[in-house]
């Protein structure tokens, strides 16, 4: 089936981009600082932060990986999702509180700070840098990725450009991106925030019932993918087309691994008050609920309506939900839509490059003991840098974009979840354990996802992992496993003790 | 190398978490490198565990955790109830029973681990903050900490 590009759509997508723009410029002539730049100057109320933590936390691998990824494997592929139902609470209680008290009276703007400041180890919190960048360049390329081929969909670049048109509407969205984070960095991620996660629980609630409808309810559209022979019941199985392995890996990597996610845990430096986070769990539980919507209807309405005949079979499942937009809704709402899910991709893209940026300008320097002197401008220029490698990054990757995002998602999980949730709450790690943690994470993710997917050196052996274990799963539980047993052999010196403001923290 | 005291000084609600998280961290790394029925399930009772084990980590207090033991005991059931029940249907294609307008399986998924937890950890956590998470006390001691680091009070 050919989708005609809507005008309504294009019309509103530009809208959308000249909007994020302005709130750029606006919010350029309000950072006047590193602090502004990095923190927000940390002023945030709790409804601007509990928005900002679900609009960073939701990107294009929720509004167009994730349906993508049913598509391909069922209703397996909510193990990543449905962990939303605690996993505000489970910030909260870990690592939330703790981490805004100690933003409160030491000089942190970023999780390297933390753990710097939680085991006075330059080396520990050198590796946390290390391995934000690392992740960030993945996680950046798979919202670019996803951004792209939105941008490919909607302006209809294909036709025109052919095997180089991912990459144009690659750096084309990219360019948006870069501008409002250079120009405004926290500052103008947290007022875009607020604006892009309205506009994505509108978007997501909305589309849900637009699949309702198309799809003729739940019961309907399950029946037609059961009885189809290209998905079968199997596709509703949560075990059904992907093994207990992967789904469960899944689960464990997005549950636990939220942790060590730095854009979400980032956003507690920001809140202006700890009171204000009574009842932050709350309200990101339910919009992130209801954003999480879209990719259970699309997830099972493209199905259900390929199964019909109504939509042709996907070629890149990352289709399903700009064909389900372009073909089943409204053109205003599909641009609303659009305009909803670019809010997410580049939500979470702002994170990320203000995120990487601090790792390169402020981190890695304090690792070796040294200091930037214009953060500032520096965070800015390498902004420009982090973009660019994250667009080739996602450019060779060349997977699905839920594939894609879990490697990044992994990546940060498995190096300093550990070190964080643990860390913060039980005195006798030591910065031994938390470096040891750290560097087990990001070699062993980074070593068996290599080892699973490269082809080119045929002597190297597979990954020795049992069919359908996810790497990331087993570098997450490999970095616990090392972090406990390390601070049980080799506890931390208590003669050295903890930082007097780290003892009152933990003590709370 | 100090094993005599192997958690320090710690309650007993901290101690079980923390020999949780230790065995079940090493179990999974072993049943990601084995296949089987046993390595499969024995990752889902762990995996299921790991957050609730976090939780208690965290929160409790002088080896207890007050108004939260019965929201974390639910939780807990809801999560490992929820998957060793999908993983008891796991080869079940049948379409025999549906709730929510989706086969059982997903039904566990989408109603039992999704929205199961959704409103018990919003609200458990809102209705105990002021108990037990962030006391007044609490919030004396820290502002007195804080203006006496020279930093702003806070509103």
């Amino acid at each position: 089936m050919t989708v005609q590009v809507s005008s309504v759509v294009v019309g509103s997508a530009v809208v959308y981009l000249a909007l994020v723009t302005m709130v750029g410029i606006w919010a350029a002539q309000r950072t006047t600082s590193a602090k502004d730049f990095f923190i927000a100057g940390q002023k945030l109320g709790w409804i601007v932060t509990a928005f900002a933590t679900m609009s960073a936390a939701f990107s294009g691998f929720v509004f167009m990986g994730g349906p993508g990824l049913m598509y391909r494997v069922g209703v397996a592929s909510l193990f990543i999702c449905v962990p939303v139902g605690f996993t505000s609470g489970l910030l909260c209680w870990v690592v939330g509180k703790r981490l805004r008290l100690l933003a409160g009276l030491q000089e942190i703007y970023t999780v390297p700070d933390v753990i710097l400041c939680r085991y006075q180890s330059r080396l520990a919190s050198g590796l946390a840098a290390g391995a934000i960048v690392i992740g960030t360049i993945a996680y950046l390329g798979a919202q670019l990725q996803a951004l792209g081929i939105l941008v490919e969909t909607v302006f209809g670049t294909r036709a025109l450009f052919g095997p180089w048109s991912l990459l144009g509407a690659m750096i084309l969205g990219s360019i948006v991106v870069v501008f409002y984070a250079t120009v405004g960095g926290m500052v103008a991620g947290v007022y875009t925030d607020l604006l892009q996660g309205g506009l994505m629980v509108a978007a997501a609630v909305v589309v849900f019932w637009y699949c309702l409808q198309a799809g003729d309810g739940l019961e309907a559209m399950s029946l037609s993918i059961a009885d189809s022979d290209m998905f079968g019941p199997g596709f509703l199985n949560p075990f059904g087309t992907l093994s207990v392995k992967t789904a469960i890996g899944f689960f464990f990597v997005f549950a636990v691994g939220v942790l060590g996610q730095p854009h979400m845990l980032h956003k507690f430096f920001m809140l202006e008050n700890p009171r204000a986070l009574k009842w932050l769990p709350l309200v990101i539980g339910l919009t992130q609920s209801a954003c999480i919507l879209i990719w259970l209807g699309i997830g099972l309405a493209v199905p259900a309506l390929v199964s019909r005949g109504l939509l042709s079979p996907l070629v890149n499942p990352d289709d399903a939900a700009p064909q389900f937009l372009l073909s089943f809704t409204p053109g205003a709402l599909a641009g609303l839509v659009v305009a909803g899910v670019l809010a997410a991709i580049m939500s979470t893209a702002d994170s990320f490059v203000n995120i990487g940026s601090a790792a390169i300008v402020r981190d890695v320097p304090k690792a070796f003991g040294r200091q930037i002197r214009n953060e500032l401008l520096w965070g800015r220029i390498v902004v420009v840098g982090l973009a660019s490698i994250a667009v080739i990054f996602a450019f060779l990757y060349r997977d699905l974009i839920a594939l894609v995002g879990t490697f990044a998602f992994g990546t940060f999980a498995a190096a300093l979840a550990p070190a964080v949730a643990v860390g913060l709450n039980w005195r006798r790690v030591s910065g031994v354990a938390a470096s040891a943690s750290i560097m087990t994470g990001v070699v062993v993710n980074l070593g068996l996802e290599f080892l699973s997917k490269q082809v080119v050196f045929e002597w190297l052996p597979d990954a020795p992992l049992a069919r359908g274990a996810l790497p990331s799963a087993t570098a997450l539980a490999a970095s616990f496993s090392v972090l406990l047993v390390v601070s049980w052999l080799w506890p931390a010196d208590p003669k050295l003790g903890l930082d007097p403001d780290v003892e009152f923290v933990m003590d709370v | 190398m100090k094993v005599a005291r192997p958690f320090g000084d710690v309650g007993v609600i901290r101690r079980l978490a923390l020999i949780f998280l230790a065995v079940g961290s090493s179990v999974i790394v072993v049943c990601c490198c084995y296949s089987g029925i046993v390595a499969d399930l024995s990752m889902v009772v762990f995996v299921m565990g790991f957050p609730t084990a976090l939780i208690g980590l965290a929160v409790a207090r002088n080896g207890r955790i007050g108004p939260l033991t019965v929201p974390l005991g639910v939780l807990a059931l809801i999560l490992e109830g929820c998957g060793i029940g999908i993983f008891l249907l796991r080869d079940q294609n049948s379409l025999e029973l549906w709730f929510g307008g989706v086969p059982l399986a997903a039904a566990l998924l989408v109603y039992g681990l999704w929205f199961g937890p959704l409103l018990l950890v919003g609200l458990a956590y809102g209705m105990t903050f002021d108990r037990w998470e962030l006391r007044e006390s609490d919030l004396r001691r820290f502002e007195e900490r804080r203006c006496g680091s020279g930093k702003d009070a806070e509103k």
